[in-house]
């Protein structure tokens, strides 16, 4: 192999290859980036068995050639070039060296052989706008479940409805959904892992434009550009959210978004192992009161400016699994709906009814 | 043959050839899922892995497995769902003091909405519904070409979404590229609306169209809509042309539900209409020990004998009855005697169908179209005469009224008159068709 390219693009890849490589993985090979030089560009493929990337970067290909290079290496490598227009690679013994103006570098590749093919997916395709993508899933994923034990829930559920793609996560103690419009949506139906939602995410971050999404039950894949990524989907049913979300309220509050993000920060100081707050609403008094108390640090009270309706309630939730829901809602004031102590608390943007949040209350 | 065993086998041999990381990598959670004629189906947990084993891996496998089994023809790779997922969530202190929301399993898949519950296994076959049981196997065999379209009816509780969705989940097991959709006429009257709202006709009539199995259930409540009916003409035609399968259910003879238009009675006609009876005393049996294996209680024979007999008819009340009769076992968590099981269940029996003997004059004379009041007068008028000992005929049979009381009421008849037309109708049906059609009719508008 022996390629000329321009070092951002390079680089770019190798980043985003690179967190795509499988660690602690039985498979040694798995660990490394396949750079594969062929045609009139370079691809660079990376997986861990859960995720693929393959990058094709445009290059000018002296000879042809295929090497297995540590993903980890390579990128450290990459991160601390100096030069900034051209580099070369070239194969050497299966090394790899790469050469710019200043530096010479020599990297000992791996045997290929066993480095797997990723697959390409056939089945439903569409082509969306990156950024709805990557709007969804940012609104709902910190919802999901860590563990493993139950995969279902361990993943971001994509599904359409009529015009509206929607992007739901939960890990049973809250639950995140946003409804994102898109005009001719496909029936889709995904379940994507968790784990690999971080790397979706930042291969996709920053894209403009168009992304075409691909999937089966298997496996779902989306492309753009020169990238093409893949996931495994997780092969289940997602449960039977919609007839949990409360339809009617007892109790309404709306607040400014900043002065309740303020009053749960203070009482996060005095909340207790279990990041216990507590609500206190008295619509006739017209009292909102934030409170914690910790008997190690001391205890604190926040009244809150609210417009408040409906029956007085007292209840007590976990502080962090309201903070999470900051990150969705992008208006100045957010409602609140409440159905009593025991019934989920319900949190949205005033006003804009695509995202909607559950929040479980704490036993008492 | 013990596919465990001979996956093990194989595994071992393959294991000699393979370095330990890639055996690690590539074989762990693999088995062998089925054999059927030859063809061996290794499931494996994703795509890159299936991918990679035939790609690379294909030889070796083929071959291994072909030493170890000589009936072998080829090697099929399928995707399987991973093991976990059934477990429990382990209970942290975070759980206890965090309430859970009540997120329930979902059992209908969102594709099809079928409900995977509902499967041949759990389907108790009686006579009650042989018929219908065995034109269901044979469109599994063969959809869109023997019965079709395949029209089931019977009264309400009986099993009839139970066998139209096994018949789905059967063909979407047999046949994996078939896309198969199952839904209630209600469904399809709101998409039909909504479409024409928003002015897409077109994507209602695709969306419907692409399907190989379309299902549809309670059928009867089509009568009164006229533009439902017309799309749901096309969209049968297109499937019969193409030798799609289409099911519907009802609970009404399609010549007895009101308003249908001809042309779609007689495509229904067409195909193969079936019913479902309501379940005889064997099959109540079976059913119930079926539920309670089910739910893994085990009841005194005579509970269960008790039960069978006492509730009739609908399996949903059936059901119901024994949930209750559990219900109390497990609470007390004791065998419940015979006499607890009849107190437990007293407020469940219906009482005997009692009927009016006028309202059942009225019924018959609506429906010969004739007044009233002609039934009871002493007249000999054929037709008249006729709808008389229909009437006589029915209340005996149906609702056991006795002879004499018969006569006394309709104007005074001797019983011995009375027997003569029960008899008369009894020996008529056997050879009338026309008039068994009459009857039943009759009989249906009493339900």
């Amino acid at each position: 192999m022996k390629i000329d390219c321009g070092v951002e693009k390079i680089k770019n890849g190798i980043f985003q290859a690179e967190r795509v490589t499988g660690k602690n993985l039985t498979l040694p090979v798995l660990n490394s980036i396949l750079l594969i030089a062929s045609g009139k560009s370079l691809k660079l493929r990376a997986t861990n068995l859960s995720l693929g990337i393959e990058i094709e970067i445009p290059a000018k290909i002296e000879k042809e050639g295929t090497l297995a290079i540590p993903g980890g290496v390579l990128a450290d490598v990459f991160s601390n070039i100096l030069d900034t227009e051209s580099v070369s690679l070239e194969s050497v013994d299966g090394n790899l060296m790469v050469k710019t103006k200043r530096n010479k570098v020599k990297v000992k590749g791996q045997p290929w052989d066993d480095f797997p093919t990723i697959p390409t997916v056939s089945g439903t395709e569409f082509k969306i706008e990156a950024q709805k993508v990557i709007d969804g899933i940012k609104s709902v994923y910190y919802s999901s479940a860590v563990s493993d034990v139950k995969p279902e829930i361990s993943s971001v559920y994509i599904y359409s409805n009529e015009d509206n793609l929607i992007f739901v996560a939960t890990d049973s103690f809250r639950l995140a959904e946003k409804k994102i419009k898109v005009r001719g949506a496909e029936a889709m139906s995904v379940l994507i892992p968790f784990k690999n939602i971080p790397e979706i995410l930042r291969v996709f971050g920053e894209l403009q434009g168009e992304v075409k999404i691909c999937f089966n039950k298997n496996q779902v894949s989306f492309s753009a550009e020169n990238t093409y990524l893949t996931s495994r989907v997780v092969n289940g049913i997602f449960p039977d959210y919609r007839q949990i979300i409360p339809k009617e309220s007892k109790t309404e509050a709306v607040v400014l978004k900043q002065e309740l993000l303020g009053a749960l920060k203070l009482s996060n100081i005095f909340s207790d192992k279990f990041n216990q707050v507590n609500l206190r609403i008295a619509p006739k008094e017209k009292i909102f009161e934030l409170s914690s108390a910790n008997n190690d640090v001391g205890e604190n009270k926040t009244h809150l400016d609210a417009a408040l309706s409906g029956e007085a309630v007292e209840l007590s939730f976990n502080f962090k699994y309201f903070l999470d829901c900051f990150q969705s809602i992008p208006t100045d004031s957010l409602s609140i709906k409440l159905l009593g102590a025991a019934r989920p608390i319900v949190v949205a943007p005033l006003s804009d009814p695509s995202f909607t949040y559950l929040i479980m209350p704490m036993n008492r | 043959m013990d596919t465990k065993e001979l996956w093990k086998n194989c595994l071992s041999g393959i294991e000699a050839d393979v370095s330990k990381a890639n055996f690690s990598t590539w074989f762990k959670n693999t088995s062998i899922l089925k054999e059927e004629m030859g063809v061996i189906y290794v499931g494996v947990p994703n795509e890159f892995v299936r991918d990679w084993l035939k790609n690379k891996y294909h030889k070796l496998i083929t071959k291994t497995i072909a030493g170890a089994y000589e009936n072998m023809r080829a090697v099929e790779y399928t995707i399987t769902k991973a093991e976990a997922g059934r477990q429990e969530i382990p209970r942290t202190e975070n759980n206890y003091i965090n309430r859970e929301l009540p997120l329930k399993d979902l059992y209908i898949n969102p594709d099809d909405n079928l409900n995977s519950r509902y499967r041949f296994d759990s389907f108790i076959v009686g006579s009650f519904n042989e018929l219908a049981y065995a034109a269901a196997q044979a469109i599994i065999e063969s959809p869109g070409t023997k019965y079709n379209p395949f029209f089931v009816y019977g009264a309400t509780g009986l099993g009839k979404t139970h066998l139209i969705q096994a018949v789905g989940n059967s063909i979407k097991e047999k046949f994996p590229g078939k896309k198969v959709h199952y839904l209630t006429l209600e469904k399809f009257a709101t998409d039909f609306v909504n479409s024409l709202q928003n002015n897409k006709a077109n994507s209602f009539k695709e969306k419907y169209r692409k399907y190989d199995l379309l299902i549809i259930d309670d059928i009867q409540f089509i009568g009164k809509m006229e533009k439902i009916q017309e799309e749901l003409f096309h969209t049968f035609n297109t499937f019969h042309e193409n030798s799609k399968q289409i099911i519907f259910s009802s609970d009404k003879h399609p010549n007895h539900i009101p308003e249908l238009a001809d042309r779609l009675k007689s495509r229904f006609a067409a195909g193969m209409i079936v019913d479902i009876t309501e379940p005889e005393y064997e099959s109540r049996l079976a059913i119930l020990k079926v539920k309670l294996r089910e739910m893994n209680v085990d009841l005194d024979q005579e509970v269960v004998e008790y039960v069978a007999s006492a509730i009739q008819g609908n399996i949903r009340e059936l059901e119901g009855s024994l949930n209750i009769i559990v219900c109390q076992y497990r609470l007390k968590n004791k065998p419940v005697s015979l006499s607890e099981a009849k107190s437990l269940l007293k407020n469940n029996l219906r009482p005997k169908k009692n009927v009016a003997i006028k309202d059942v004059v009225k019924t018959v004379s609506d429906y010969y179209n004739l007044e009233e009041t002609t039934i009871y007068e002493k007249t000999r008028r054929k037709e008249i005469v006729k709808a008389r000992q229909v009437v006589m005929y029915l209340l005996r049979e149906d609702f056991s009224v006795s002879y004499p009381l018969i006569g006394q009421k309709l104007g005074g008849k001797d019983h011995t008159t009375v027997i003569h037309s029960y008899l008369k109708i009894k020996g008529d049906l056997k050879n009338d068709p026309q008039l068994l059609q009459e009857v039943e009719q009759i009989r249906i508008l009493f339900k």
